[in-house]
Parts: C-alpha cells; structure tokens; sequence
C-alpha cells in the first residue's frame, strides 16, 4: 500500500484562467488550485519520501523545459517542480510561482507528453504508481496534428493514469452542461475525451472534483494480524483427540487517531518567549512559521520525603533508584533480576473455553475493539474444519468464548467468538469479555417500580413512574423516528440504513486533518468552517422530525418535562432539608440552646460552620462563623508542615465559599481571599506558601463574581477581575 | 527510559477518557469499617457436622469481610483509604494513645492507604487470632455511640479532608444500643448530623440470627440520612446478613459489603438527554465497566531508613536549546510536513468544538442492525436524574421500556464533556440481572451508552482467504461438540473469571510485601477445562475429524479432476475465455496461490524445485516462513520442512 508513487499536475497558467466564470468569485485558477492544493497537501502531510510530485505549468510566458531545445512545440510550458519528494517549504516555493501568466500560447498535449518523459525518466522500470493531473480551461487550441495513439500507447506502456480536470467541462454524469461555449473550448473538450478514453484514463468536469474535497477521505492501512497459530479445543499436547485449526487473526477494528497538537515553544531570540501569544505577536504567529518553534522534550527529577530539608522534599539521583511497585502505600522493591516475577507466564494460544447462547449475551459488555479470525492461507483443512465450527455456530445461535495468548509472555484474555457467513467469505468477529474486577458492583434503584423508605413497593400512579399515556406516546413516538431504513438508494427509495458505520466519518480527525492543510495552504486566512458532512449525524434527520411532528408534539404532552431554573440546583427550598430516615426534626435538636453552634471547633469545622451560618438568626451570628472559619483556615496553614495541611486548608475554604456563594454575601470572602492571596505570596503564613496558592488556583476558589449563575448577582467583582485574579 | 515515555504517551491519549468530574475535591474515597464487639457479635455460631457450616463469629466474620476488601482495594483504588473501627471494646486506643476523647473505641487500622503492616496485622489477626484476647474483648460499661460517630469524623477530618466520598460502614447486631437513654440518642443524631454535614455517608450492614429481625426504627433511622434529592441513585437499605441458605455468614457479609463497596463516582451529571427537538431529560454517568490493570512500576528510594518511592516531576526542556520552558510558554502546534503549523488559542479551541455535551437521539433502529464487530471501546452506563429536568426519571423509563419490548436501540450523538470529541452511540437498554446464588444485584437495569467505530476505525482484513465450505454432515459433528460444551446457564458470567495476570501481579506484590513465601503456581481461571472437553467431547472430536478428513479427500479428487480439465480447456480456448469462479486456487503476483495439499503434490513428486525462485519466496512469505537470504535450495528445503509440520 505504502507503494512509490510519482505524480505530475499540469496547470493551466494561461490568462484566461484568471477570469471568473459561472457566478463564482474566485478566478478558474484560484478555484483549480483548491483541488491541486488539496491533493499536493496531502502528499506534504504524509511525509512519505516516496511519494513524488511534479508540477508542470502551461500557458507560461516563460519556456522552461528539458524538450525545449530538442523539438518544436515545447514553448510556453515551464517545469515549477521537478519530480520528488514534497515538503512544506517545496509547497511553499511552488505557491508562489502558481499565478496566472499574460499568456495565451503554449500546447497542453505538448506538456502531457513532456510529464510522460518525466516520469520514465525519473521512475525507469521500476515499480510505482504514476500519474499524470491535468487541470485546463480548455481555452488555448490544442495542436490536433499530435499522435494521439502514439502518446496513449506510450501511457499504457509506462502505465501511467491520465486524470483530465477541466474548468466546466461539460460531464452527462455529473450533470453539468455550459451554455454558450466557444467553439475552441468545444472542440477540445472533444480532443480532451477522445485522448482521456484511448489511454483508460479518467476525465471529470473540476467542479466534481471540488465538492468530492469535502468527503473525507479514510486512510488506508494495512491488513495487522495479531495472531497466527492454532485455534484449539481442548489441548492437543495432552490429548490425541483434541481439536486444532490453523487460523490468523486480524483487527477488524482499532481506533483511528485524531492527530494529536504537539507542545512546543518559540525558539529563542525570535518573539518575546515570555510573553504569552498575544497583543502583538499573534500577527507573526499565524500560520506556517517552520523557523519559529521548537519542540519540547521532558526532563524528569526524583523526589522523597526527608523532614531535614527545606519544604520536607529533597531530589536524589535516579541512578540511585530501584525498579518496583507499590503495595497500598508501601514500597516494593524487586531486584533487576527479579523482575519478571509479578508477570504471569504464558505460551502463546487460542482455545475455546466454552459455548454460550447468542440471547444470553449483552454487547454493552464489550471492552472494545473487535478482531476477525480466518483460517490459514491457502491451507484448504483450516478453512473446512473452521467453516463447520462457524456454521455450528451460526445453526446453534451459539457463540464461542476463548482464551488468548498473542505471543508468550502476554497477559491472557478472553474474547467472545460469533460467526460471520458471506457468499463469498466466512469468518469468526471477536469482542474482548471484561473480567471480574473490569465489572463495578454499583448498586441502582429499580426503574420500573418504586421502593419507598418503609420498603413498600410501589408500581403505579407515582411520578418518577411513566403512566401509560406516557408509555403510548414513548411507543408511537420511538417507532415513528425509526432510522432502520431511511438512507436512500440510488433509486431515491428508503431501503438503506441510516447512518450505518460505513457511512460515518471521525468528526475531530477530518477536522482537525481540513483545517491543518488549510492553514498550511492559505497561512493568511482564517480556519475555515466544519464541512457539513461531519456534522450530518450530529442531530436526527431534518425531513424525519417533520415527518414525526404530531408524535414528538403528544410525547412532548404526555412527558409533561419542566426545567430547573439554574440556579435553584442544588439549592433547596427552606421547608426541604436533609432528615433521617426516621423524620427525627433534627433542626430542633440543633436549636436548643445546649446544641447550639457558637464557637466552632477546629477539629469539626466544617459541619459546625454549616450549621452556624444554617442556623444563624441575624448577620451578626453570620459574620461571626465566617470571621471564625477565615481564622481556622489561617491557623491550619500556618501549622502546616510543608504541604501537609493544604487539603483541610483547602476543604474549608472550599466550604466557606460555597457558604457564602449560596447565602448571597460575596463581600467577606472576596475580602478574605484577596488577605489570604497576599499573605500566602509574602510568606506570612509559615514559610513558602506559593504551592498553596497554585493549589487554590487549580480549585478556582478566587473571587466570588457576580455572575448570576455561579456567583452572586450583587458582588461587586466582574468576572474578569475574578479571573485577572488568578493571574500571578 | 523508552516505557515511561510510553506511558506518558498513552497518559495524553487516555487524559479525556478517565477524568471524570471534577471540583476541587479529589476523586478519592475513605472507608472506615467500624465493627462492633459485644458478647453476641463474640459468640460462636451453634455446632453443626455440616462442613460448609457457620465456625466464625460474627465479629470475625466481618474482620474477615475487611481483611478481603482491604485486599481488593489495594488492587482496584490503590489511591483510596481505609480505616477499621472496633467499638464497644474494653480497651479504647487511637493513635497511639489511650485517646480517653473517644473511650471503647479501638482503631484497629488508622485511616490511610493500606500499608503491608496493616494487611499483616488483620491478617494475623482474622487467620491466627493474634491479638484477639486483648483486642476483641468487649467493654463491660456500655459505650456511646455518638463518641464512635465523632471519632470517624475525626479521622475523616484529619485524613481524608478533601476526599470527594467519604463512607462509614457499620456492621452490627444490636438494633437498639441505647435503648432508653435519651441524652445519648439525641447526641448520636447531632453526631450523625455532623457526619453529614461533613459529606460523609453511613451505611449499616446489620447481622441477624435465625428469625430474628433488625428493627432500624429503633435507632438507626434516626442517624441514617437518605437525601432523595443528592442521590438519586441510592439503592435503598442493605437487607440483613445471616448465615442460612447454604450461605456462610462471612459470604452473605462480603456480598452485602461489595454491593456497596465500590463509592459510586458518577463520570458525569447532569447530561441533557435529547430524546427530540425540544424534549430533553437530565442523566448521570456511570463507568460500571472499567479495564483494571496492575498499577504502573515506580522507582523506589532505598538509602534511607525505610524503602520511599521517589516522586517524579517533569521538567519541560526546549529541544533547539535545552533550556527549561516554563508552562506558560508552552504552546501547541500541529505537525505537518515535517514542520509545525500553529494556531492561536483561540482557534485551536474552535477547531475541535463540536458543541457542549449532550447525548441526542437522531434515531432507533432495530437491535439486529447493531453489528456484531462494531465495537471499539467500553460503554457508559446512564441513569435519569431529576436535577435538570423534572420528570426525567418517569421518561426514561418509558424509553427503557419501550426499547426492552420493540427489541430496538437508540442512535446517538454524544459528547461527554466540554471540548471531547463527538461519539455515536448506540442506546442499548439492559434488564437488571441478579446472581442466582448470592441474592445480589450484578448489573442494573438502566440504558448503556455503547460507542459505534467510525467508518475510520474499521480495518481491512486479509486478502480473502480461500473458501472450503463446510457440508451439513460435518456441521452436524461440530454441534454435538458445541452443545456439549456450554458454559453453566448458556452464559458469560465475569464474576467467574478474574483477571490472571493481576491476580498473579498482586498476589506476588502481597507475599513480597509481607514478606510471606512467593507462591509457585498461579491460579487461572481462563484456562479451558481441558480434561473436562477430552471427557465429555473426545470421541465426537473423533468424529468430527474422521468426517473432515474424508471431505477433504473428496475435494481433493474433485479439484484435480477439475484441473486436468481446465489444462485441457487451454489446450482448445484461447486463455482469457472463462475463468471458473470455483477454481480454489487463483494465480497472483509472484506466481504462488498454490494451496497446501498442491505443494504436497509437488513434494512427493519431486517437482517443487521447478518453481523459480520468485515462486518460492512468494509462497513462502505468504506463510509467514522466512526468507531472507536463502539460496534456492534452501528454501525448497525450508518449505519441505513447513509442509511436512503444518499440512
């Protein structure tokens, strides 16, 4: 698949190809280059050193070209790139050498013949895929007297492919006529064609070509086996009559990765480094600035514990560190010759443990990505005995779990085996099973009954229960908005499935894949916008909502579904407080004056605070279990060893300002944390405390603003100043 | 130094998938077991010839019950703690002190993450008794609950301050520990409120004898909060342990605690649900299925007093320069090309906008249509939730319903949190599943939010191999075989399969953390049964490769009738005139597409070596045999010597 490849595009550089034709804005070349662009990027971002590219102009006011001075008929055609390997400074060079020329002379045929040259010149008899683009407007007469047998024959000979893009070309197929057409343009059209039909090649009109750039294209690899050895039933090494079939496993699937933003960091002496990437600089960051970055490799350093040193940390030597794991807290060190002892021998195998029903199995089981396992090649026994145990499958409605070992050493797992039947091709799909610590004993509430606090159960007519107006509607409503077969044919028909796997496309990798080649195309422009087609399933088909109006109008009805304002949640009504279970009024316990919250201990602060500011009947009760929490905060810090209080330091500030945010009173801890941010910047509170402020950073638990939803509508803080306060 | 690089790698990739929701808790847990020791709790259960009868005490039962989970956690939360509570004791001791602030309350283990001393101990202590009569002796006062209550706030607070669950468990057989005693029952309940405050949870593991009822009216109702409107997802009470229906006490306990076990850490709230344009519901998120691996080797300190894991931290260094690079001046850049194409902050955020999270329904098809194959990683597992939309629950389970009766599936849009990528999913409703044996509840009943590959992430497979059909009397053979060899119930049931090689990583990390004698042998519940599958199957297996063997016979025969024909169809017809479809063997670059049993053909008639050399190393590489550097004879030899193995 990764074979060599030389590639050639001829441009049209003539000055008709500067005009704008058929209500577009952009000239014929600028709207061509789009596609050339699109496809020389896509070499430049595969990096690959055998993928070739040549690119040739016609029409140019220039001559420059090896056949130039050997024959006639070569002027006016210049070679902008020799073949080779493409890189984004070649590209670069190339744009700025692709403009239109004041220029009407210069035979397109003669450069198809010169690009045919090139590439036997430069790819000799070895093997590789060549081809030769050409883009035209058709406007310049070709010179009918060329050979058309002789330079077709000469293609199929070096087989060379010969792609024909013209600017509204007419094409039946596409469905694309011009009216009005020179009589010039006609006629080579017709030459275009016959040339295009006498070497197999292919020839489209460019705006096919154009709105194909938004389909993403799937990247093609390679066929990973993960296996190949023996599927077996029982063991052959201790029983004569155990089962064993020859067999090779492949990924059937395995995630495509989005390609992933690397760190990197401008290069010095050039911009400001320590000046963030903005203001002035964004300018001269935009876009392609290959000079200006540098990559960013990690250095790592090993600390421990050593209450002697400063901050209670200090660095020691990686040499001097043993390999080990930990066990709960404790160390465990294993010696470098030891060091395979905690992994589980095994011997590379595949063998069925047992069969189980095909109904019994839920999918959402699955671990993840799914292989496909056919018998050896060209091993005629394999593929008998393995098509019997995958038609006793299928027969059965069983599927098969077994155990594997991809290669001795690797850790053993089980996958479920089904059967796949085709005309032309069988195979067993397998899905990894999870193990019993991959499965979470979580305990829910039943949905379709209610439990309640004294364990009766209830059934029906309860609100969290649906009622059977409901259930309907939910019936009609999930039938009407069925997708099994809404995609349509060729036929215009809905047979098809909607949304089927095949028709999917990663939305962040072509994304991400568009508007990195934009960018490195066009650097001056802005990120063009997400193409439709990754966007197709992000909501439920357009015609199908009208279609089920009526259903989603009576379930919309029937479900009878009211939004919680913002900011009442998590919030309560005062008449909605937490009680036990037995209905205990543990307010009035609270109350009596025994109970009652006055000063708080350091130890319970956190419930005694709650409860203070819960309880409290006036601000200046208030004010006090806010002035007594700020203290505690204080003391705990200033206590700390090294870092060891910051987590309840932490808690409690977390506590006080979620306090205060719910209670509406921005004011005293606004002014408590900017104190607190000072002190903790100027070492008053027991030493070094800038790790704490980091710590209170990340938490964001700066300002209270007044946004309405998060903050308090009467604070006196805008959300940007709450945000410059985070800002050292 | 090539791993850690890799794991970093993979910590980049996995950084969307495992963060779950944060503030400025950590997503960690704190468990303290408080057990309570009394003269009943002491008492050993009646003698009894049946073997697999009652021997533990209650109290002992539920160290034991500790001792495993503790052992499990080590495992599953290395990053979460533990603290054990013994109450009612004669002796009281917190800290190393006679701490008199929390009197007949022993901690037995301090609140952290267990250390090898601490699973030592209780090992000792459940296994040998060790300890037991100064330990396990009941105070002859009665104690105060409200004192236990407020020491496990204590360690809460001390150990755990940010820890975003926080739990107590309590495990006792006395309904009412102060009955009559008003003053005590009111500070309990202040105590109980505290804990609550406090974001702590309690949850009582009662223990019944015989008929016997546990009463929670009595007392414990009024220390237990359940806040409908917090958790929408609690279960309800814990049902009594006892020991009876062929269940130990200890089992009915360690089933009872493992419901519970793991704190529920939703992986996101608060999700709009979009069931259609202008219908949506509030849902929560939970990773029920979660791959569990050995935690990562570390670096360990060993010149200090005691062995101390040395803390990494990551310097970041500019390659053209090597200087360090502070986070701020960090930015991030696409390659391409060999080169970095840059955009702003603000660009790259649009980039991959997608829109904020949601799940949205576009469609249902019918279950059939869900592709056995698509699967490409782990589902989520939702559960309605009021907090959005009121209404939501009654909702999504008239959906739940209405899935589970048509057999159909919901397709999806999905994103689980703001800035992560968009995934389709497939809406796949589950039944609640109860484990027949132990009463407990394995997999809830809810809807699973279950990832479709993109056309991206599905893989070519191999050229397609040759096709030998089966015919119906083989397949029959092969049924006997199938049918013979179902797993119990016709079904996968992980419980019954722990993982091997974790199992084998920690429970030599165990022995050589406490010092204990490095077991030789591992148990692997995976490995077929193999003397099970030679009893029950041998024969069909027999008679299933005598039928193979003569159908491969008949093809065999078949095939050269057929080529003999064919060479004389080339001998008449010009070459390109007809090419059967059911020709086995295709000829394709390089000149191989001989099958096995041809190239045996060859061997027996010494013809193998007329093949060129191009021939040879065609059919060879297709098999994986190497070929590098072999002269021709060698590498007829080498493919003697394949077939004569493999054919």
């Amino acid at each position: 698949m990764a074979d060599k490849e030389a590639t050639i595009y001829i441009v049209d550089l003539g000055s008709s190809m500067s005009d704008c034709h058929n209500g577009r804005l952009e000239s014929d070349l600028d709207w061509s280059m789009r596609y050339i662009w699109d496809r020389i990027s896509n070499t430049v971002a595969a990096s690959r050193k055998t993928w070739n590219v040549g690119v040739i102009g016609v029409r140019t006011e220039d001559t420059s070209n090896p056949l130039q001075d050997q024959e006639d008929g070569y002027d006016n055609i210049s070679v902008l790139q020799e073949l080779g390997p493409m890189n984004l400074e070649a590209m670069r060079a190339l744009q700025s050498r692709i403009k239109p020329n004041d220029c009407d002379a210069g035979d397109i045929v003669s450069a198809i013949v010169l690009a045919i040259e090139m590439i036997r010149r430069f790819t000799k008899k070895l093997k590789y895929h060549r081809k030769i683009v050409l883009v035209t407007d058709g406007m310049a007469p070709i010179d009918g007297s060329d050979d058309f047998d002789e330079i077709a024959a000469k293609m199929k000979d070096s087989e060379i492919q010969l792609v024909v893009l013209g600017v509204d070309f007419d094409d039946a197929e596409f469905g694309f006529k011009e009216e009005d057409k020179p009589s010039t343009k006609r006629e080579n059209e017709r030459l275009l064609k016959l040339l295009v039909d006498q070497c197999d090649g292919l020839y489209g009109t460019m705006a096919e070509a154009i709105s194909n750039l938004e389909i993403p294209r799937i990247k093609p690899v390679r066929p990973y086996k993960t296996y190949d050895g023996p599927l077996t039933l029982g063991d052959p090494n201790e029983h004569k009559d155990a089962m064993s079939i020859s067999v090779e496993r492949y990924f059937k699937t395995h995630k495509a990765t989005i390609p992933p933003a690397s760190r990197v960091v401008s290069k010095v002496g050039e911009g400001d480094p320590s000046k963030p990437s903005e203001g002035a600089n964004d300018e001269e960051m935009q876009g392609v600035e290959s000079t200006s970055f540098a990559g960013i490799t990690q250095a790592r350093t090993y600390k421990v514990n050593d209450p002697d040193a400063p901050g209670g940390k200090r660095d020691v030597e990686f040499e001097s560190l043993a390999k080990g794991y930990e066990y709960g807290r404790t160390a465990v060190h294993i010696s470098e010759s030891e060091y395979n002892i905690t992994k589980l021998e095994t011997t590379k195998s595949f063998s069925i443990v047992g069969f189980i029903h095909q109904e019994k199995y839920n999918p959402f089981l699955n671990m993840g990505e799914a292989g496909m396992t056919v018998a050896q090649r060209f091993n005629d026994a394999a593929a008998l005995k393995l098509s019997s145990l995958i038609h006793s499958l299928h027969e059965l409605e069983s599927y098969a779990i077994a155990r594997i070992v991809i290669k001795d050493g690797k850790e053993p797992a089980l996958v479920l085996l089904a059967p796949h039947i085709d005309v032309d091709f069988e195979c067993l799909y397998d899905v990894p099973l999870p193990f019993a610590e991959d499965v979470r004993n979580y305990a829910f509430p039943p949905l379709d009954k209610i439990i309640t606090v004294s364990g009766n159960t209830i059934t029906k007519d309860h609100r969290n229960l649906p009622s059977k107006e409901l259930s309907e509607a939910m019936d009609d409503y999930v039938d009407a908005m069925d997708i099994s077969s809404w995609e349509k044919d060729d036929d215009g028909d809905r047979t098809m499935e909607y949304a089927a796997v095949e028709d999917v496309f990663t939305p962040p990798l072509h994304r991400v894949n568009q508007v990195v080649r934009h960018r490195a195309i066009y650097p001056d422009q802005p990120v063009p916008p997400t193409p439709a087609v990754l966007l197709k399933y992000a909501n439920p088909p357009e015609d199908l909502v009208i279609k089920v109006k009526s259903e989603l109008e009576d379930l919309i009805d029937k479900a009878n579904v009211k939004k919680v304002p913002a900011k009442a949640k998590g919030r309560r009504d005062k008449g909605d407080k937490p009680k036990p279970i037995s209905g205990l009024d543990i307010d009035a316990l609270l109350s009596q004056p025994e109970n009652k919250r006055t000063k708080i201990n350091p130890d319970n602060s956190i419930p005694e605070f709650k409860q203070m500011v819960e309880y409290a009947e006036d601000e200046s009760v208030f004010e006090d279990a806010a002035k007594q929490m700020g203290g505690i905060i204080k003391s705990l810090i200033t206590k700390s060893f090294g870092d060891s209080g910051y987590d309840r330091a932490i808690e409690n500030l977390g506590e006080f300002r979620r306090a205060m945010t719910e209670n509406e009173v921005s004011g005293i801890y606004n002014s408590f944390i900017r104190d607190l941010k000072r002190r903790l910047l100027s070492g008053e509170l027991g030493g070094d405390r800038r790790e704490l402020w980091w710590q209170i950073k990340g938490a964001r638990l700066g300002l209270i603003d007044n946004n309405p939803v998060t903050g308090v509508e009467s604070s006196t803080v805008t959300p940007e100043e709450a945000a410059e306060f985070y800002k050292k | 130094m090539a791993d850690r690089a890799d794991y970093e790698r993979k910590d980049e990739e996995e950084e969307e998938d495992e963060i779950g929701e944060h503030d400025y808790k950590a997503q960690k847990d704190a468990l303290i077991f408080a057990i309570h020791v009394s003269d009943s709790m002491l008492e050993a259960p009646p003698e009894s010839d049946d073997k697999k009868a009652d021997k533990d005490p209650a109290v002992y039962a539920a160290l034991k019950c500790a001792y495993l989970v503790m052992q499990q956690r080590i495992i599953s939360n290395p990053k979460d703690m533990m603290g054990i509570i013994l109450f009612g004791t004669e002796q009281t001791k917190y800290r190393d002190e006679q701490n008199l602030s929390y009197p007949h309350c022993y901690v037995y283990t301090d609140l952290d993450i267990p250390a090898s001393e601490d699973v030592k101990a209780l090992k000792s202590l459940v296994e040998e008794g060790e300890g037991a009569g100064e330990v396990l002796v009941p105070s002859g006062e009665r104690f105060n609950m409200s004192n236990m209550l407020f020491l496990a706030n204590h360690m809460f607070t001390t150990r755990a301050a940010n820890f975003g669950s926080k739990r107590l468990f309590i495990i006792t057989d006395d309904d009412n520990p102060h009955a009559d005693e008003k003053q005590i029952q009111d500070n309990t309940a202040i105590r109980a409120k505290d804990l609550y405050d406090l974001g702590a949870i309690i949850e009582l593991f009662p223990v019944t004898r015989g008929d016997s009822k546990f009463d929670f009216s009595k007392f414990y109702d009024d220390i237990i909060y359940r806040d409908a409107v917090v958790d929408e997802t609690y279960a309800g009470r814990v049902t009594s342990s006892k020991s009876g229906n062929g269940l130990t006490l200890l089992n009915s306990l360690v089933s009872n605690v493992n419901s519970r076990q793991t704190a529920k850490r939703s992986y996101f709230s608060n999700m709009p649900f979009e069931l259609g344009p202008g219908l949506t519901i509030s849902v929560k998120g939970y990773n029920i299925i979660q791959k569990q691996a050995p935690a990562r080797s570390c670096y360990v300190w060993l010149d200090g007093e005691k062995a101390q894991i040395a803390v990494g931290e990551t310097a970041r260094l500019a390659q053209d320069s090597a200087r360090t690079v502070e986070a701020n001046e960090v930015k991030k850049a696409y390659k391409f090309g060999g080169e970095y194409v840059f955009f702003s902050e603000e660009e790259q955020k649009s980039i991959k906008q997608f829109g904020g999270p949601i799940i949205r329904i576009i469609g249902f098809k019918d279950r059939p249509l869900l592709k056995f194959w698509a699967s490409i990683k782990k589902s989520i597992y939702i559960f309605p939730s009021e907090v959005g939309y009121v209404g939501s629950t009654r909702v999504f389970t008239a959906l739940w319903q209405k899935l589970l009766k048509s057999k159909k599936v919901g397709i999806a849009w999905h994103i689980a949190r703001t800035n992560g990528n968009p995934q389709l999913v497939a809406i796949i409703p589950s039944r609640e599943e109860v484990d027949e044996k132990s009463g407990a509840k394995s997999l809830p009943a809810g809807l699973w939010l279950y990832p479709l590959p993109y056309a991206d992430d599905i893989r070519e497979g191999p050229e397609k191999p040759t096709l030998v059909r089966t015919t119906d009397q083989l397949t029959d053979k092969m049924n006997m075989i199938v049918r013979q060899l179902q797993l119990p119930g016709a079904a996968y049931n992980p419980a019954k399969y722990p993982n091997p090689a974790l199992q084998w990583h920690y429970k030599i990390l165990q022995a050589l953390a406490l010092e204990e004698e490095v077991p030789d042998k591992p148990e692997d519940g995976t490995i077929p049964k193999y003397r099970a599958i030679h009893k029950r199957c041998g024969g069909y297996i027999q008679d299933w490769s005598r039928v193979a063997d003569d159908v491969l016979g008949q093809l065999q025969e078949q095939k050269a009738i057929k080529r003999e024909l064919e060479d004389n169809d080339t001998e008449e017809q010009p070459r390109t005139a007809k090419k059967s479809r059911t020709v086995v063997s295709r000829a394709s670059p390089g000149g191989s597409g001989l099958s096995n049993a041809e190239l045996k053909e060859k061997i027996q008639d010494d013809t193998l070596k007329k093949l060129t050399v191009a021939d040879l190393k065609g059919i060879m590489t297709e098999r994986g045999i190497d070929v590098k550097g072999l002269k021709k004879a060698d590498l007829v030899e080498r493919l003697e010597q394949w077939i004569d193995d493999n054919a």
